[in-house]
């Protein structure tokens, strides 16, 4: 009850400092509508690096590996994936490329005529067994079977060929949103496809929109050619993937003399360096938080004991009519829990303005209401912290100092 | 006379309270260093790629796209590249000083002798006019002519530091290089030439910063040996990727250099002309064309990144939650001496007298903000140069942007000034002397 006794004179003493409470207000809605973006920022760029591509990342390597074309060589695709589920600890090898590394993008269309295209999807292809290599989970219809594949060395075939293909759950629903799309018929720039199975996730680049996980793969029979490009490893101990990788650079080597290695490299490093721009953008939106935080808890502080101090005498001549120690800490306290409350109110409306702003410009998602929300009890509790030192300063006024002239 | 004096007023004040000055300095340093890092960045990303030029360089489009099914989803866009065909037609029409056609092939280049492993290298492919329209220097030899396009000529001009990484600097000119197994004859070296933004590789696949691309090669001749094009779109129902020279497809950049206000309106008339006639030809279906200056084209094509812009936008917020912050923290210093100002204003000093010595006060405050927030402008780079980002290594302060420093500490410590001032001028002298 005492507390709220307290409000009236505070409002009181607040309308004679007009232009000093408009300017804190101020200060803080704009230090609210600026963190309350930037958190958002910074969290939806630490969510993203977050999500799964859907394919058993920990276990995956990949050999960049270049054709010389001109020398004779005796290796074969297919010896050469022979010789890499020879190494031990590798489970699958496959030819083609893992997620997040240039991934084929093509328009997808319902029927042959591929006059409207309905999405656009991640193409992933290689050689027998890539799914299995990537370890995608089939959550209906079928994985490839040997039979079904087509073969590399025969691949200038009829144009009613379809190729069987998987799919991705978010693209199946996309393409076809009563279900069903088992067996179903799909077309992308040039070539026909007929769904054999579907699987969870497999996203060919995270980037935060649904479209990511449109994804869908098709495999061949690789036999006698001699193919550069993506060779795949997935090794059974993921503590292990570095050293399995490397044996299995070296018995590509073995088995291939003419090929060239470029790069090697594994999923979860390609996956640091994807994420690596994105990461240090969020850590120095990160520092200027922090720097905003101090600069707003530095002007709430300054302002205060500027107040503390032109109001020693009427501090005093409280103390002297017999107010505590206690109640004139809490005056100050209330006072600053008033303007706060001012500020994030006025702070809401600049950051949802902002945010409206930004979605318009930057394509940045919608800012939920609980960052309003934290941002207020961050500001809260910022304010009381700056108050803190000048308020206990007041509070250690001596009542003597009423019978001084200052 | 009297400025002298309120900067011995000023100065005082400020020493009297060097809590609250330190506070007032650091929080507009901290603003100002955070713009001047978030500018340095902006201002280096959009600056002029090439400023003995860009006048003179305009980027045609037009527009083959079937009716129905237009380039952008708006149908106001018109398609950011070229097909071989009009890009040809273009060319040969000599309507312009000079006009090349171009794209951006990611090449396989194998060392000269067999010798190291081979590497992937950013390749242009152009037409003659290439480098002197482009303005590219020469160390060793020269381009190639539109005779060596016509030709189909295998040669090759490479960049200074491929040559410095293959042949050691030396003169490489009529030695031989492996691009995506064919054998070219080297015939120039430049020097280091890597506008930025590289804006010609826009839309064309190729990287807009860093150190500049590899190799370059007469777009017929590297065609005929089966390099690629990295970007390419198809208008009509399929791209026959084995006849590009023939396709519905898009995939070529043509830029062209008009020295004058009367050049480029004849070749906008020129433009006009072309696209009708290919309509009444039946090719097209939409006459509408588009010049556009090089500077124009950047900005309409957004060639900054979008996360700069945020946070370059976020940072003038940043400075201007430090301002307010500033102008707070003024008020309370001057309202804290109402008792000083009535002794002036009595003794006789004028109201334009008072403002201007809070002004000098500000504008020290102003200074001295400007100085530290220099500082962690370089602190704020030197975190920039240790980025990931294609343009980290360019990340310096200039000299422009050093006294445009200034300005902003100035300007922003005035505005935040001129509130306090303005209070502190009003202030009655009567009522500050009677008691207490």
């Amino acid at each position: 009850m005492r507390t709220f006794r307290q409000i009236q004179p505070i409002l009181a003493a607040l309308r004679s400092h007009k232009t000093a409470v408009i300017l804190l207000v101020l200060e803080i809605a704009l230090t609210m509508a600026v963190l309350g973006n930037l958190v958002f920022i910074v969290y939806g760029t630490i969510q993203r690096s977050h999500v799964s591509t859907g394919v058993a990342e920990s276990q995956i390597g990949l050999i960049q590996s270049i054709t010389v074309i001109g020398e004779q060589s005796q290796g074969t695709t297919a010896g050469d994936l022979a010789a890499l589920r020879n190494v031990p600890g590798v489970t699958h090898a496959a030819y083609g490329g893992p997620p997040l590394w240039y991934v084929e993008r093509d328009p997808v269309f319902l029927d042959p005529s591929r006059q409207h295209p309905v999405a656009q999807m991640y193409e992933f292809q290689g050689s027998q067994d890539l799914s299995r290599t990537l370890g995608l989970h089939i959550v209906e219809g079928h994985d490839f079977s040997d039979d079904e594949l087509p073969v590399l060395a025969k691949m200038s075939m009829s144009k009613d060929f379809q190729f069987p293909v998987l799919i991705t759950r978010a693209l199946a629903d996309r393409l076809y949103p009563g279900g069903n799309a088992l067996g179903r018929v799909l077309y992308d720039g040039n070539a026909a496809s007929r769904v054999v199975g579907i699987v969870d996730h497999l996203r060919g680049e995270i980037t935060g929109r649904p479209d990511d996980d449109y994804s869908m793969v098709y495999e061949y029979v690789v036999g006698a050619q001699n193919m550069g490009g993506g060779f795949m490893i997935r090794a059974s101990d993921p503590a292990r993937l570095p050293q399995v990788l490397h044996a299995a650079a070296a018995a590509l080597q073995k088995a291939d003399p003419a090929h060239v290695q470029n790069k090697l490299f594994t999923m979860p490093e390609l996956r640091a360096k994807y994420f690596r721009s994105d990461l240090a953008t969020g850590r120095m939106l990160l520092a200027i938080i922090l720097i905003l935080l101090v600069v707003t808890a530095l002007g709430v502080s300054g302002l205060a004991s500027f107040w503390v101090q032109q109001r020693r005498r009427q501090i005093g001549m409280r103390r002297a009519l017999g107010a505590t120690r206690g109640d004139i800490l809490r005056y100050f306290q209330i006072e600053n829990f008033l303007i706060v409350t001012g500020g994030v109110l006025l702070g809401a409306l600049f950051a949802y303005a902002l945010n409206l702003f930004l979605m318009h410009r930057f394509e940045l998602a919608h800012l939920p209401a609980n960052y309003l929300l934290a941002g207020a009890v961050a500001l809260w509790l910022l304010g009381q912290l700056a108050v803190l030192g000048p308020a206990l300063r007041a509070a250690a006024v001596p009542p003597v100092v009423a019978t001084r002239s200052v | 006379m009297m400025f002298g004096y309120y900067l011995d007023l000023a100065l005082r004040s400020l020493r009297r309270n060097k809590v609250l000055t330190t506070l007032m300095v650091l929080a507009l340093a901290l603003g100002i260093g955070a713009c001047i890092t978030t500018l340095t960045v902006l201002k280096l990303l959009s600056g002029d790629p090439i400023p003995q030029k860009s006048a003179q360089l305009f980027y045609p489009q037009l527009d083959p796209y079937p009716a129905n099914q237009p380039f952008s989803r708006s149908g106001k866009r018109l398609p950011f590249l070229m097909s071989y065909v009009d890009a040809m037609n273009l060319i040969h029409a000599h309507k312009a000083e000079r006009q090349a056609a171009m794209a951006m092939s990611q090449v396989k280049l194998m060392p000269p002798s067999g010798e190291g492993k081979p590497f992937y290298a950013q390749g242009v492919l152009a037409t003659a006019d290439f480098f002197p329209m482009f303005d590219a220097p020469f160390q060793y030899g020269s381009g190639w002519t539109a005779a060596d396009d016509d030709s189909r000529a295998q040669v090759v001009v490479i960049a200074g530091y491929l040559n410095d990484k293959l042949f050691g600097g030396a003169n490489s000119v009529g030695k031989m290089i492996r691009i995506e197994d064919h054998d070219f004859r080297i015939i120039g070296v430049l020097r280091a030439w890597a506008p930025q933004p590289r804006f010609y590789a826009l839309h064309l696949g190729g990287r807009s910063y860093g150190k500049g691309d590899a190799v370059f090669l007469p777009l017929q001749g590297a065609r005929a040996d089966g390099l690629m094009p990295s970007a390419m779109m198809g208008y009509g129902k399929s791209i026959d990727v084995d006849h590009l020279e023939s396709a519905e497809a898009i995939w070529l950049g043509l830029w062209v250099q008009l020295p004058n206000a009367a050049a480029v309106s004849t070749y906008r008339s020129f433009l006009g002309n072309y696209a009708r006639e290919q309509v009444s030809l039946g090719r097209f279906r939409k006459s509408h064309t588009a010049l556009s200056g090089l500077m124009e084209w950047m900005r309409s094509e957004h060639v900054v990144p979008e996360d700069v812009r945020l946070q370059a936008g976020l940072a003038f917020g940043f400075l201007l939650i430090c301002v307010v912050n500033t102008v707070g923290l003024l008020l309370a210093k001057c309202l804290r001496r109402s008792r000083e100002i009535g002794v002036r204003r009595a003794l006789g000093a004028s109201r334009g007298a008072i403002f201007a010595q809070f002004m000098v006060e500000a504008a020290i405050v102003g200074l001295a903000g400007g100085v530290l927030g220099l500082c962690f402008a370089e602190l704020g780079l030197l975190g920039i140069r240790h980025q990931p980002a294609q343009y980290a290594s360019l990340a310096h302060l200039d000299l422009s942007m050093f006294l445009f420093t200034f300005v902003v500490a100035l300007a922003a410590s005035l505005v935040a000034g001129l509130l306090p001032a303005w209070r502190a001028c009003v202030v009655a002298p009567a009522p500050q002397l009677k008691d207490a």
